[in-house]
C-alpha cells in the first residue's frame, strides 16, 4: 500500500522543525527588542493552532464560521476558571478544555446539519454574540467585562513565566498541531470532508455519513480552537471579552484566504504572515499615514486587511500557498512554460 | 394599565425601528435575488448615507446659516445623487468581479468591503461622534397618553412610502419587470433581450439608493452619528431571515417583527423580568437561531429544492 506521504519531500520537516527552536536564540544574538518579536511569534503560534483548525473546518469542509473568536473564548475562560477556581493542573485543563469547547462546536454543528452557506455564517456570527454576552452575564466565574486574571501555565512543577518560556511551550503545542491538523486532512476524515465541500448529494451518494462528518468537523475545530485558548490565557495572563470581539472571527477567516483554503500550511503562512504585519508593519503604516495626511483616529489596520482580503480574493483566490504552488511548478518546468496557466 | 400603554408606545417605537430593519433588509434582498450576492456592507452603505448628508447640511449650514428643512431637502437631494455614484461603482467593484465565485469568496468580500468602508469613514470624518440634524426636531405626538415622537412617525410614513414606491416599480414599469425576470433567470432574460449587466448594476443602485435613505432616516434617532451605526445593518439580517430570506414582503414583515421584538424586550421585559436585560443586544441572534433551528425558510420563504 502507497504511504500517505510518500510523494511528499519530508528531508526538510526536521530542519525546519530545529530552525524554530533555535530562532528565539538568533532573535536573542541580533536584536535588543527580541521579547517583543517573541510576543508577537507567541501570538501567532497560538493563532496558528486555531486556523489549523478553522482551515479543517472553513476551507475542508466548506462550513463558514464567523464566531471562531467565541470557540477561543470559551476554551480561554474554561481554562482559566478550571485552573484558577477549581484547581486542577495545568496539563489536564489542556485536554479538558478543548473538549468542552469540542462540545460547544458539537451544538453549534446541530445547526449546520440544515443549513449552509451564508445561514451557516449568520448563525456562527450570532453564537459569538452571544457568547460574549454570557461570558459577561457570569460574572460569577468570569468577572465580567472586567476581565479574568490567569496564573501562567505550570508543567511538572515549571512555571512559564516569560515570553521566551511560553515560546518553546507555544510552539511545542503549534507543531503538534500543525502535525495533526496535516494528518486529519490526509486522512479518511479529511477525505470525507473535502467531498462534502465538493458536493453534499454526491458525498452522501458514495457513502459519506453528512451528519456525522459534518458535526466531527465542528468538533475536531473547537477543539483546535480551545487548545489555542487554554495556550492563550494563561500565557497572556489576563483575559477579558475585548479580546474575543467578533472582528477577531473574521481576521480569523482572513488569514486562512490570505494562506490559502484547504491547506493546512496555508493556514500557517497566511496567520504568520497577518499577525506579523498587524504586530510590525501597522504601527509603522499608521506613523507614516498620520504624519503624511495629518488625520487623526481612523482604523488603518482594519483597512489594510479588508483590503488585502479584499485583493487576494479576487486577484489571487488560492492564496500565498497556492502562489508558492505556482512558482514551484514555474520552476520545475523552466525552460518550457506552457503559455497557458496551469492553476 | 400603564403596562399596556407602555407596551403599544413600545410597539410604535420597535415597528419605527422596524422599519430601518426592513429598509436594511429590503436594501440586500433585492441584490440577492438578482445577483444572489448576499451583502454584508448593508448597514455600512446605511452609514455612508448617513454621513454624506450629515456633510452637505454642515456645507450648506456654514453658508446660510442655520439648519432649516430647506436645506435639509437640498442634502436630501445630494445625497441621493451620491448614492446613485456610489452604487453603481459598488456593482464595478464587487458584483462584477465576484459573479461565479463560491459563497465564501462573497461574503468574505462584502464583509471586507464593510471593513473598508467603516475604517475609511472613521478616517475621513474622524474620531468624533457627530449630532445629526433632523427637520423635525425633538416633536412629539401625543394621543390618548401614549406619546409619540414625530422621528419615529417620520419613520415608519417614509418606509410605507418607500415600499409603495417600490412595489409600484417592480410591477408597472419596464426596468421594474426586467428585474424580476433576471432574478428569476438570467439566462432566459439575457436571451429575451433584457440587458442583464445593466439590470444587475441598477439593483446595486437601488439598494444603495435604500440604504442612503434608511441612513439619513435614523441617524437622527440614534442622536449620535458614529461608525457603529453599521453594526445595525448587521441586525437586519436574523429579521429577513425571520421573514424569509430572498422574499420582499419577508423582508418588510420580518424587519417590523424584529424592531418590536427588540424594543419590547429592552422595555417592558426588562422591567419585569431583570435577566432579559442581560440579553438585549443579542435577542436578535437568539431569535434567528431558534427561527434557523425551527423554520429555516421563514415565515414567507420558498422551501428550496436543491438540484444534483
Amino acid at each position: 500500500m502507497k504511504g500517505r506521504y510518500e510523494d511528499e519531500n519530508l528531508t526538510w520537516i526536521p530542519l525546519l522543525i530545529v530552525g524554530i527552536f533555535l530562532l528565539p536564540f538568533m532573535l536573542k544574538g541580533i536584536t535588543y527588542s527580541y521579547k517583543y518579536y517573541l510576543f508577537v511569534l507567541n501570538m501567532a503560534g497560538i493563532y496558528i493552532i486555531l486556523t489549523v483548525g478553522l482551515d479543517l473546518l472553513s476551507g475542508y469542509t466548506g462550513l463558514i464560521s464567523l464566531g471562531h473568536s467565541a470557540f477561543l473564548a470559551i476554551g480561554a475562560y474554561t481554562s482559566a476558571i478550571l485552573v484558577d477556581q477549581v484547581g486542577i493542573p495545568f496539563i489536564l485543563s489542556l485536554v479538558i478544555s478543548p473538549l468542552i469547547v469540542g462540545i460547544f462546536g458539537f451544538l453549534i454543528g446541530f445547526p449546520a446539519l440544515r443549513i449552509t452557506g451564508m445561514y451557516l455564517g449568520l448563525t456562527t456570527m450570532g453564537f459569538g454574540f452571544i457568547v460574549k454576552r454570557l461570558i459577561i452575564a457570569l460574572r460569577v466565574w468570569t468577572k465580567g467585562a472586567g476581565g479574568l486574571e490567569v496564573s501562567p501555565p505550570v508543567i511538572f512543577g515549571f512555571t512559564f513565566n516569560s515570553d521566551w518560556d511560553n515560546y518553546f511551550l507555544i510552539f511545542t503545542c503549534a507543531i503538534i498541531a500543525v502535525v495533526v491538523g496535516r494528518r486529519i486532512g490526509k486522512s479518511k476524515i479529511g477525505r470525507a470532508l473535502m467531498a462534502i465541500r465538493d458536493s453534499e448529494q454526491a458525498a452522501e451518494a458514495t457513502g459519506v455519513h453528512l451528519a456525522k462528518y459534518k458535526m466531527l468537523a465542528f468538533f475536531i475545530s473547537g477543539l483546535f480552537a480551545g487548545f489555542a485558548g487554554a495556550l492563550f490565557a494563561h500565557t497572556s495572563h489576563f483575559i477579558s471579552t475585548d479580546h474575543f470581539d467578533i472582528i477577531l472571527s473574521i481576521y480569523f477567516i482572513i488569514m486562512i484566504l490570505v494562506g490559502g483554503v484547504s491547506s493546512i500550511y496555508g493556514a500557517v503562512l497566511g496567520t504568520l504572515f497577518i499577525v506579523l504585519l498587524d504586530y510590525l508593519f501597522v504601527p509603522e503604516l499608521k506613523d507614516l499615514i498620520h504624519g503624511v495626511f495629518n488625520i487623526e483616529g481612523g482604523d488603518i489596520q482594519s483597512l489594510l486587511f479588508g483590503l488585502i482580503m479584499f485583493l487576494f480574493i479576487i486577484f489571487q483566490p488560492t492564496g500565498l500557498y497556492g502562489m508558492w504552488i505556482k512558482m514551484k511548478i514555474y520552476w520545475k518546468l523552466f525552460p518550457f512554460n506552457p503559455k497557458k496557466r496551469l492553476i | 394599565m400603564e403596562t399596556f400603554i407602555g407596551l403599544i408606545q413600545e410597539s410604535i417605537s420597535g415597528i419605527a425601528l422596524g422599519s430601518i430593519y426592513a429598509l436594511i433588509a429590503l436594501g440586500f434582498t433585492l441584490i440577492y435575488k438578482a445577483t444572489e450576492v448576499v451583502n454584508f456592507a448593508q448597514g455600512e452603505l446605511m452609514m455612508v448615507g448617513a454621513y454624506v448628508n450629515f456633510y452637505f447640511v454642515t456645507t450648506f449650514m456654514t453658508q446660510n446659516g442655520e439648519p432649516t428643512v430647506g436645506i435639509f431637502l437640498i442634502a436630501f437631494a445630494g445625497s441621493i445623487i451620491f448614492a446613485f455614484v456610489f452604487g453603481w461603482v459598488l456593482d464595478w467593484v464587487i458584483n462584477r468581479p465576484l459573479k461565479d465565485e463560491p459563497i465564501f469568496s462573497v461574503i468574505m468580500a462584502t464583509i471586507s468591503l464593510s471593513i473598508i468602508l467603516r475604517a475609511l469613514v472613521a478616517m475621513i470624518a474622524g474620531p468624533m461622534s457627530l449630532i445629526p440634524y433632523s427637520p423635525f426636531g425633538n416633536k412629539i405626538l401625543s394621543i390618548n397618553g401614549i406619546i409619540i415622537s414625530m422621528l419615529d412617525l417620520s419613520i415608519i410614513i417614509s418606509a410605507i412610502i418607500l415600499v409603495i414606491l417600490f412595489y409600484y416599480f417592480f410591477n408597472k414599469t419596464k426596468w421594474g419587470v426586467a428585474m424580476q425576470a433576471t432574478s428569476e433567470d438570467p439566462v432566459a432574460a439575457q436571451l429575451m433581450g433584457i440587458p442583464v449587466k445593466r439590470v444587475y448594476g441598477l439593483v446595486w443602485i437601488f439598494s444603495a439608493l435604500v440604504a442612503t435613505i434608511s441612513g439619513i432616516l435614523l441617524a437622527p434617532r440614534m442622536s449620535l452619528l458614529d461608525t457603529s451605526m453599521g453594526f445595525l445593518g448587521l441586525k437586519a439580517f436574523p429579521a429577513a431571515v425571520l421573514g424569509g430570506f430572498g422574499s420582499i414582503t419577508g423582508a418588510i414583515v420580518g424587519g417590523i417583527i424584529m424592531g418590536v421584538i427588540e424594543t419590547i424586550s429592552m422595555g417592558t421585559l426588562s422591567y419585569h423580568f431583570g435577566w432579559i436585560k442581560e440579553m438585549n443586544d443579542i435577542i436578535v441572534w437568539i431569535v434567528l437561531i431558534a427561527v434557523l433551528m425551527v423554520k429555516p425558510d421563514g415565515l414567507f420563504g420558498e422551501e428550496k429544492v436543491k438540484k444534483v
